[in-house]
């Protein structure tokens, strides 16, 4: 009953505290144009930022961890995780531009086939083990973390209107899925630069002398995203609606076959009907 | 190697390295800590775990500073030593490029660059296993998920040699990106026939099925809450100025939800067989990183003896004092290098 | 120990019981040997003794089971854990963690077992397995019987009283498997540990099993006794003891060693010497390869190989582990670069063609035939091979127009008449049992009609059955003039198969020629046929049989 609601409510407030977090230098030169010039505050800003999301994600990763984490889903989510992880390792023929990373076939189809909460878990462990593996620890991790989350939490969304559209195993359901894709693949890099921006552009104390204002900030961002990541950005929404649209098919057919496997239970039959040693 | 340091030791001199990143803009401090990490870079590099970065680092943080410079001065006109200036009516370049701008993307950059160098450091430095391990009890389905994958990649990486060398047999070209069908799904669908005997050899050795419960939903709400509290501290510390308040928040927040986390973890079952002992190394160091924390305390609070902190390019373009009790603290920063070489030895 | 009334169990979604009404009691301190044709049911019931049927599997379960005292229906797989050791088939999917030492201790420390335990009884777990050299090593860096070891020592770390081990060798070379069943033999007989084995190679374990359980596909149900007893009833036994059962030994021996004096007390013929066989002419020369060299990095693999294949005939690459048999597989296709010496098919040398190219030549089914195996159904899977031939075309996407192509669906059909697989058609081929998965893995290599055909160990984890189905396959083949090349370790499978036989050791050929006589020289690949009559030069039961009453 009210526990129904709670997982939902908690889910909603850690994403919200997540986008506050991440947009905050949209938002601090309003803060700081009405308040005090603060002296002592430099650098400290964005790692405040970076912790503070970081919290956000605690609370949501153990939220969706005690819903969803049976054995099965464990070994599950491992061994898709090393696929994706090991996805980097492989030498690739093809030539593949700039921003590609073929991390979120995997995370949006599974988000898609198996529910948010896996596809959220797939995305934050995904980055996790990557990092874990290459030596990429560092503050830009839980941003990262949560918005691969967000991808494959929002692929679970599609479900209920492809299903009302009655799309399910028909090819319009592969293009929203490269389509959304695709959609990602540009987003994803908006929100990364978002977090490295107060670094590059640091907005702390430039502004407040000025007052400068929430539009000019965006300019500033647009600005910085097109210097330094839309080539990037493209290269990636195209390879994910190439790689959802070339393969999407026999690949969502697979995890749809397994679906089932994974989700056997044994249910206690009712009570014992066989009569055993009973005196005849 | 039989010097090595503490995982937690490391965890702390990260932790320090991090506040004295964020504590200050004074480029000669800030010089001084990237001179630290570079000394520990390069002479941790020869015990670093993973792969080394394609790019060199060095390289990174030049680009990086270059960047950051570069896009300061153009988009920031602010300041008072005009180098030139192009007219206001132009957008976004219009204006006057400022000396001060140029000089505040500088330390932008070389902020950034010692994050990147402290994290890469740390997280090369330790062996993934013990980088698991860092990760609290609580997340106990978490770490499993990520020593599953950990073990995982290099059968993948092998399962994917032999499927490439076996379609290539068969005939098959890697000519267009339809050419890499049979090569994803035998990936894919084997990928998950071993995901499901793996669990079937998890269940069997008495892995427990589920984790405790989707926890006590009061243990819940007292974590939403606490993040709800950091929330609220940060947003009325830097908007009505209301510093102590809003810290006090934050505190208590963080109290709320780290204590509800650890209470939680407690609740979970486990020992753990490895223990790592501790050295005379780890005290030195944490030592170190311990002076150095009252040092740039005391700055912050004022204390007199030492020069304060606080620098800023804006909004005439001065030096920055320099104080050598602050810089000889920061050269703490060293100490792991120093240890660990004389492991070495 | 273990007590079974009575249990049918079925699938979820299956039509048929995989178990059905099976009653087995099985007493502590007992060593028993679960065998049967594949699909039988006997991973079913293993994994009944743990409750991860149906607890794992889900399905429908009845009758009563009770191991070690407990039900493991109502218990469910976590508490038996403490009472059943269960090591499973493949060595690479049973680990967590990625070294020895955290492996074994994974599960302990998830039961929260105080430190000082966990230590002594990984110590003792590691002793029992024989790992304690291997300790601190990382789990990708081993052998597969070393990782059952692994496996193996993680489940007795628990100290269980029962172990239930499905297939454990299945995926090994010999020597690691006899290693495997070694350990297996002291840990019953000096721990009185009870327990339960499937395997296939009956011949290496028959002599230390105090209990034989047959499972039968039909319904018939389960045959449960002293081995002796029980092959008398059924069909599947090794050579000695097909000899034996059609010569009428008694008490039926069941190892080289126990017939030995009925083979001293029979007088075998000697053979009138042969009426020298039309001397066959040797067909054309298919292969031949001429002092090649590989080495990896500064390892050398093959030193100086030659070797000569005709076409039309069958040889058999044998040799202990790391002798250089896949390398030299691998440099036929053109996967490994030849570093000296050349390598001609059919008058043409191979080394400015590439595999794409080969491979219309040169079959190739490597060891896992999972790799292959990608299509929906195994119709599909022809049909892209032989698309995948024609120039200048998208596989995929002309698929379809292909079906239309009515002469490519009835090439691909026919190929599956000719495998035994025609039923299979439209079937799944990775739901499909591991000998039929390997002969659909087969089946759109041969479709090609490759004039050579090059197989790694295709026996492995295949059932007596599916080892006679595909032998008889590929004696169709090489009557058809395919030339075979096969890497194994399978003696029995090379004596009643090959034409030819090579033996590798150390990366330079040892020997080659004939089986007879190769064989007969080799101390460890020799068919019990040639261990029990070692001059009589027979490698079957058949010819032991057929030199007694020669036929007409």
């Amino acid at each position: 009953m009210k526990n129904r609601w709670l997982s939902p409510i908690i889910y909603l407030i850690c994403s919200l505290v997540g986008v506050v977090s991440l947009l905050y230098p949209f938002v601090l030169p309003q803060f700081n144009a009405t308040g005090q010039p603060g002296q002592q505050r430099s650098a400290d800003m964005p790692l405040m930022l970076t912790l503070l999301l970081g919290l956000a994600l605690l609370v949501l990763v153990y939220e969706v961890q005690g819903q969803a984490m049976s054995t099965k889903i464990i070994a599950l989510l491992g061994v898709l995780v090393a696929i994706n992880a090991a996805l980097r390792f492989f030498d690739v023929a093809i030539p593949i531009p700039g921003g590609f990373s073929p991390i979120f076939f995997l995370i949006i189809l599974t988000g898609y086939v198996y529910g948010a909460r896996f596809g959220f878990l797939m995305g934050v462990m995904t980055l996790v083990v990557s990092a874990i593996l290459t030596g990429g620890v560092g503050p830009w991790l839980p941003s990262q973390m949560f918005t691969a989350g967000w991808v494959g939490m929002s692929a679970a969304l599609l479900r209920p209107s492809m299903r009302n559209l009655s799309l399910e195993g028909r090819s319009g359901e592969v293009w929203i899925l490269a389509g959304f894709s695709a959609v990602w693949g540009i987003l994803f890099g908006i929100i990364m630069n978002l977090w490295t921006w107060p670094f590059i552009a640091g907005p702390a104390d430039q502004y407040w002398s000025q007052g400068i204002g929430m539009l000019e900030t965006f300019q500033r961002y647009a600005t910085y995203y097109l210097a330094t990541s839309l080539v990037w950005d493209i290269a990636r929404a195209a390879g994910n609606f190439l790689l959802i649209f070339g393969f999407g098919v026999p690949a969502l057919r697979a995890l749809r076959r397994f679906q089932r496997r994974f989700t056997f239970t044994y249910s206690q039959p009712p009570a014992p009907v066989v009569p055993e040693n009973l005196p005849g | 190697m039989n010097t090595r340091l503490h995982t937690w030791t490391w965890v702390a001199w990260l932790i320090v390295t991090l506040i004295a990143l964020s504590a200050t803009r004074n480029l000669f401090y800030l010089t001084l800590i990237l001179f630290c990490l570079l000394v520990n870079y390069f002479i941790l590099e020869a015990s670093f775990q993973k792969g080394a970065y394609p790019l060199s680092l060095l390289r990174f943080g030049l680009m990086i500073c270059g960047f950051s410079t570069v896009f300061n001065l153009l988009t920031s006109h602010n300041g008072a030593t005009v180098i030139f200036s192009l007219p206001q009516a132009w957008p976004l370049i219009g204006g006057s490029y400022t000396l001060e701008a140029a000089v505040y993307g500088l330390t932008n950059g070389l902020v950034l660059f010692g994050i990147l160098l402290v994290f890469t450091i740390f997280s090369q430095v330790l062996p993934v296993r013990r980088l698991i391990r860092l990760v609290p009890r609580v997340f106990f389905p978490v770490a499993v998920v990520t020593s599953i994958a950990v073990t995982f990649v290099p059968t993948t990486i092998r399962q994917f040699h032999q499927i490439k060398e076996a379609q290539l047999i068969r005939g098959q070209r890697l000519k267009s990106l339809g050419d890499w069908l049979p090569l994803i799904v035998p990936l894919l669908v084997g990928g998950l026939e071993r995901a499901l005997q793996l669990s079937e050899a998890m269940t069997s050795r008495g892995f427990a099925s589920s984790s405790p419960a989707p926890g006590k939903q009061s243990s819940r709400l007292v974590m939403v809450s606490g993040l709800l509290l950091v929330t609220a501290g940060w947003i009325l510390g830097s908007w009505s100025g209301k510093e102590s308040l809003g810290l006090g928040l934050i505190f208590s927040g963080l109290l709320l939800l780290l204590g509800a986390l650890w209470w939680m973890g407690r609740q979970i079952p486990h020992t753990n067989y490895t223990r790592e002992v501790w050295q005379a190394g780890d005290g030195i160091v944490l030592l170190g990183s311990g002076v150095l924390v009252f040092v740039l305390l005391s700055s912050f609070a004022g204390l007199t003896i030492l020069g304060s902190l606080y620098y800023s390019a804006y909004p005439v373009l001065q030096w920055p004092d320099f104080d050598p009790w602050i810089g000889s603290a920061l050269l703490a920063l060293c100490f792991p290098a120093y240890i660990m070489s004389l492991g070495k030895k | 120990m273990i007590s079974l009334r009575d249990v049918t169990f079925t699938y979820p979604g299956a039509a048929r019981p995989a178990l059905k009404s099976v009653n087995l009691e099985i007493a502590s301190g007992c060593f028993g040997l679960v065998t049967g044709p594949s699909g039988s049911g006997k991973s079913t019931l293993l994994r009944c003794l743990n409750g991860l049927v149906p607890h794992f599997s889900g399905g429908i379960l009845s009758g009563s089971i009770c191991v070690a005292g407990l039900n493991p229906v109502q218990a469910s797989p976590q508490i038996m854990s403490r009472q059943v050791g269960f090591v499973f088939q493949d060595p690479e999917t049973q680990f967590v963690v990625d070294r020895v030492e955290d492996e074994v201790v994974f599960a302990m420390e998830n039961l929260a077992f105080p430190p000082q335990e966990i230590q002594a009884r990984l110590d003792n777990a590691l002793d029992l397995a024989g790992l304690n050299a291997l300790r601190n090593r990382r789990l990708e860096t081993l052998s597969g019987g070393e990782r059952q070891r692994v496996a193996l020592a993680a489940v007795l770390a628990l100290k269980p009283g029962l172990l239930v081990l499905d297939e454990p060798t299945s995926q090994l070379d010999p020597e690691a498997a006899e290693g495997i069943l070694q350990t297996l033999v002291r840990l019953n007989k000096n721990l009185g540990l009870t327990i339960l084995l499937a395997e296939h190679r009956l011949e290496r374990v028959l002599p230390f099993v105090n209990s034989l359980i047959y499972l039968n596909t039909d319904e018939s149900g389960l045959i449960v006794g002293e081995p002796r007893q029980v092959l008398s009833h059924i069909d599947v036994a090794s050579p000695v003891i097909a000899l034996a059962k059609q010569l009428a030994w008694r008490p039926l021996p069941l190892t080289v060693q126990e017939a030995k004096p009925f083979a001293a007390s029979m007088h075998l013929p000697v053979p009138e010497p042969v009426e020298v066989e039309h001397q066959e002419q040797p067909g054309e020369i298919a292969l031949q390869i001429a002092d090649i060299h590989v080495s990896y990095e500064s390892y050398p693999a093959l030193k100086g190989v030659s070797l000569t294949v005709h076409a039309g005939e069958i040889l058999a690459l044998m040799g202990s582990n790391g002798a250089g048999k896949t390398t030299l597989l691998r440099s036929l296709v053109g996967l490994v670069r030849v570093n000296e010496g050349s390598i001609q098919l059919f008058g043409q040398p191979t080394q400015n063609m590439d595999p794409a190219n080969l491979s219309e030549l040169i079959g190739y089914l490597p060891q896992d035939p999972n790799s292959l195996l990608f299509a929906e159904t195994v119709q599909e899977e022809l049909l892209f091979t032989l698309h995948a031939r024609q120039p200048h075309s998208r596989p995929m996407k002309k698929v379809r127009a292909v079906e239309l192509e009515s002469e490519a669906v009835a090439q691909s059909t026919q190929m599956l008449v000719q495998m035994g697989l025609a039923d299979l058609a439209a079937a799944y081929p990775r739901d499909l049992s591991v000998g039929q998965r390997e002969r659909v893995a087969l089946a759109p290599i041969m479709v090609a009609r490759p004039r050579i055909l090059l197989l790694d160990e295709p026996t492995r984890g295949l059932d007596t059955a599916a080892k006679d189905q595909l032998a008889q396959i590929l004696r169709t083949w090489r009557d058809e003039g395919h030339t075979i090349i096969l890497v194994t370790h399978d003696v029995e499978l090379v004596a009643r198969l090959v034409d030819r036989v090579a033996i590798l050791e150390a990366g330079s050929l040892v020997a080659a020629g004939n089986p007879a006589e190769v064989l007969s020289t080799s101390p460890v690949f020799k068919p019990q046929m040639l261990q029990l009559f070692p001059e009589a030069g027979c490698l079957t039961p058949q010819e032991i049989v057929d030199r007694l009453n020669p036929p007409g």
